[in-house]
């Protein structure tokens, strides 16, 4: 591998990787936070069940995230020094509000997860709050300066020199509103139609037969007790995922068109590719799935909607649409993995919205019955590391449709690449890092799904008794 | 100017909270590591139940000195990361395993599962080299054989910077501050666990360890004339008293672990951290990487210093007493709003 190839790949490796803890970190608080409010108010001992279980998921899947977040932070330097050195100098409050917004994260977590048996419920609740919402703030500032990427602004060049700095008009560039919100979004679609895939694939299994005996009840009594629990505690658990879930999708389809439309003004090239548009052309086809060839400007076994793409993004039918030969050709982004990558996330988030919106208007029609139909709920199990995918697959369209360039228009990676030695090595050695944890990680968390759940009386649940004997159990 | 000045204080100042807090967790591992003997699972337990709570923040201090240095200072980011590739890769490692063995470790499959062991030798060992080698990559700053002419920088892959005697030196130096720290806190910890036999353990180590840093400190000194002189003379200029203070703070906290006073031992070992980071600070001032970069020649425009800096007193705002309220709720023995329990912090 080039030394570029190699740096680009460990970027890309990294970002692939933590991207999927930091939609966790954004979701998962917040349905913690409704379940555990849930669970105060009603007093209801399977809400906090829940709660307590996803906390315990949540203490691994956010060190991990911590962990995997400052690999990237050293990275733009190690890596990337020359983009570092712009970036940081433009952009940089972006990445230090974001540093501040994942402390608050931080403490709050460490109160929430360790605090149980020290805090009192209410105060123990309200611990979630900053959270979740400084979950959310993170995000926003971290996509701003991935904005200011793909739509610099806020400073000027002269004599090869930036200057005129304005950090806050670098934040609130032309591509923040459409990024960040398309993000933030992403986060919950995955975090709630992952959860929900959880349940749905338990639900598909259907384990009746955990369930620690509770004092004083027969083993059979226990048993039936159990298993009603066992199936209570899985509807509420895919209820509020999938209804975090099903209200983010359509929202999200449409920034994800907002988005769409905004780059045919801003960044028509990443455009063009992510519609495989290989021409200039009035009156644009949508073009879906097929492969763009960039060698035979050719798109292959693709759906073709004439005047589609003129349509969409521009309201008319008779619309000039920029395709890749308005560029240079050393300033092309390459179509195929864009996109490819562009259309399986689409597929993906219509997917979801799909399988989401059946399950409600079934669920209604029903009268408020969970369908425990196979179809439906393998449905359900796929959508959620479909959601996920739609995520990595966005972030391809994003990055690879910047090529050629790091900060678009001013600075290519191939010059912002550091000079450092040993690239290869050093993607090997932490591609190796992230398969170790992956696959350590995912033996720690399915052992958690099929430990017993705790006892399911409300004073010992909401004290935290119990939370320490499934601990001195070895749980 | 001044507000480069103000940034860097803000950043020096989150250093040594880094070392203070973040320090300790590494120093943690130092004693994890070394643990044998009949106490080992008490030790562990002690270990695992002081950094739970709090390592996660602790540890993003690093993190905001690492976005505040390419914020305040962006070509000083930029060039270390070049010259300082390796050991920068290597503390990247150890504290990437660090903190995902010790949650594997706590998180994972009851004391005595072969997975659990390796996950608990990986968070020792990787808290053993990642001090280290920052503490090598502060020496190789400070040494003044970082040339940067132009900017225009190469990686040092022999480690001529950040092998040499002093840097290992430094290195060493940290890896032993980072364990008086550990001590000295898991002492008071063990102490309100009502725990004798560790609190006497812990307490020796303390202060083991504490005359392992002096041996050290001076072994530094004695090599910063030839090895580092712009520091050595920074310090002679304007950090001696400084130096002084620190060294009797040393000799303090010594004292009160002798007498038993571990809660003054605790606030003293603070300051001790304090006093040798920032004579180090002061006697490198006014280069960052000297003898070419200085705070004038790399600091970001003062537009937007300032715009963080007003994001940084606003973020501090909310954070400080975040940090009060997780510290008063697992470690201080004072009381705080909607705590229910509290009768093991004595």
């Amino acid at each position: 591998m080039s030394d570029l190839l190699a740096a680009r790949t460990q970027m890309g490796t990294s970002l692939a990787f933590h991207i999927i803890f930091a939609a966790l970190g954004v979701g998962l608080p917040l349905l913690m936070c409704i379940a555990e409010g849930l669970a105060l108010r009603r007093k209801d001992v399977v809400w906090m069940a829940l709660t307590r279980r996803w906390a315990r998921a949540a203490a691994i899947l956010f060190a991990i995230g911590a962990v995997s977040g400052t690999i990237l932070s050293f990275e733009l330097g190690l890596l990337w020094p020359t983009w570092i050195k712009f970036a940081g100098a433009v952009v940089g409050p972006a990445f230090a509000f974001e540093g501040f917004a994942f402390f608050l994260e931080a403490i709050f977590l460490g109160l929430y997860l360790y605090g149980w048996d020290r805090l009192s419920p209410r105060a123990h609740w309200f611990c979630s709050f900053p959270i979740w919402i400084s979950g959310l703030a993170s995000a926003w500032f971290i996509v701003s300066a991935n904005s200011w990427m793909n739509t610099p602004a806020g400073f000027v060049i002269s004599h090869g020199q930036v200057t005129n700095i304005d950090p806050l008009q670098a934040m609130l560039n032309p591509s923040t509103p459409y990024e960040t919100i398309h993000m933030i979004l992403a986060c919950y679609v995955a975090t709630g139609f992952g959860v929900a895939a959880v349940y749905a694939v338990s639900m598909l299994r259907g384990k009746r037969d955990e369930y620690l005996p509770s004092d004083g009840l027969s083993e059979a009594r226990t048993q039936s007790v159990g298993r009603r629990y066992k199936d209570e505690y899985r509807r509420k658990g895919l209820l509020l995922a999938l209804a975090m879930g099903a209200i983010a999708i359509p929202l999200q389809i449409v920034s994800g068109d907002a988005n769409a439309r905004f780059l045919a003004d801003y960044q028509p090239a990443k455009l063009a590719a992510m519609e495989g548009l290989f021409h200039t052309q009035t009156g644009a086809p949508l073009q879906i799935g097929g492969l763009a060839d960039p060698q035979t400007g050719k798109v292959y076994y693709a759906l073709e909607i004439p005047d589609g793409l003129s349509i969409l993004a521009k309201f008319d039918p008779n619309a000039t649409i920029k395709g890749l030969d308005a560029f240079a050709p050393q300033d092309r982004p390459n179509p195929l993995p864009v996109h490819t990558s562009f259309d399986g996330m689409v597929a993906s988030g219509f997917f979801a919205l799909f399988v989401g919106w059946l399950f409600w208007l079934i669920y209604f029609l029903r009268k408020r019955r969970v369908s425990e139909n196979r179809w439906l709920l393998w449905g359900i199990a796929l959508s959620g590391p479909l959601s996920f995918l739609a995520i990595e697959l966005g972030w391809m369209v994003t990055e690879l449709g910047r090529q050629p360039w790091v900060i678009y228009g001013y600075l290519r990676t191939k010059d912002a690449v550091t000079t450092a030695p040993w690239l290869n090595i050093s993607f090997l050695v932490f591609a190796f890092i992230y398969v170790v944890l992956a696959i350590t990680m995912t033996v720690l968390l399915l052992r958690l799904a099929r430990s017993p759940l705790p006892k399911m009386e409300w004073d010992e649940l909401a004290s935290g008794q119990s939370q320490s004997q499934g601990e001195k159990a070895g749980i | 100017m001044i507000l480069a000045y103000i940034t860097l204080t803000v950043l020096w100042l989150s250093l040594i909270t880094y070392a203070a807090l973040g320090g300790a967790d590494f120093g943690a591992g130092v004693w994890d590591l070394l643990s044998f003997g009949y106490s080992v699972e008490r030790k562990r337990e002690l270990i695992n139940r002081a950094l739970g709570p709090v390592w996660e923040a602790n540890h993003v201090w690093l993190i905001f000195l690492i976005v505040g240095l390419f914020t305040g200072f962006p070509s000083v980011f930029a060039i270390v990361s070049i010259v300082l590739f390796v050991p920068f890769s290597l503390v990247l490692i150890g504290i990437v395993l660090r903190g995902a063995a010790f949650i594997f470790r706590t998180h994972g499959l009851g004391r005595n599962n072969p997975i659990t062991m390796i996950w608990s030798r990986v968070f020792s060992f990787a808290s053993v080299i990642t001090p280290f080698f920052l503490g090598a990559s502060a020496a190789a700053v400070t040494s003044g054989h970082i040339r940067a002419p132009g900017g225009n920088v190469s990686t040092d892959v022999t480690g001529a910077t950040w092998l040499s005697p002093f840097a290992i030196t430094i290195g060493l130096m940290a890896v032993s501050l980072c364990a008086v720290l550990a001590a000295v806190y898991l002492s008071v910890e063990a102490l309100h666990t009502k725990d004798e036999q560790l609190v006497g353990a812990f307490r020796l180590r303390a202060i083991i360890a504490g005359a392992l840093t002096a041996v050290f400190g001076a072994l530094g000194l004695l090599l910063a004339p030839s090895e580092a002189p712009i520091l050595w003379n920074g310090m002679l200029a304007h950090a001696l008293p400084v130096v002084i203070v620190t060294m009797l703070v040393g000799l303090a906290t010594a004292a009160a672990l002798f007498t038993r006073h571990f809660h003054i031992a605790r606030v003293l070992v603070v300051v001790e951290t304090a006093g040798l980071l920032g004579s180090w600070g002061i006697s490198q001032l006014p280069y960052l990487i000297p003898p070419d970069v200085t705070v004038q020649n790399s600091a970001n425009s003062p537009n937007v210093l300032q715009f963080m800096l007003i994001g940084t007193a606003i973020g501090m705002a909310l954070l400080l007493p975040s940090l009060y309220y997780l510290f008063s709720v697992f470690k201080l023995p004072y009381p705080a709003p909607g705590v229910e329990k509290k009768e093991d912090i004595a």
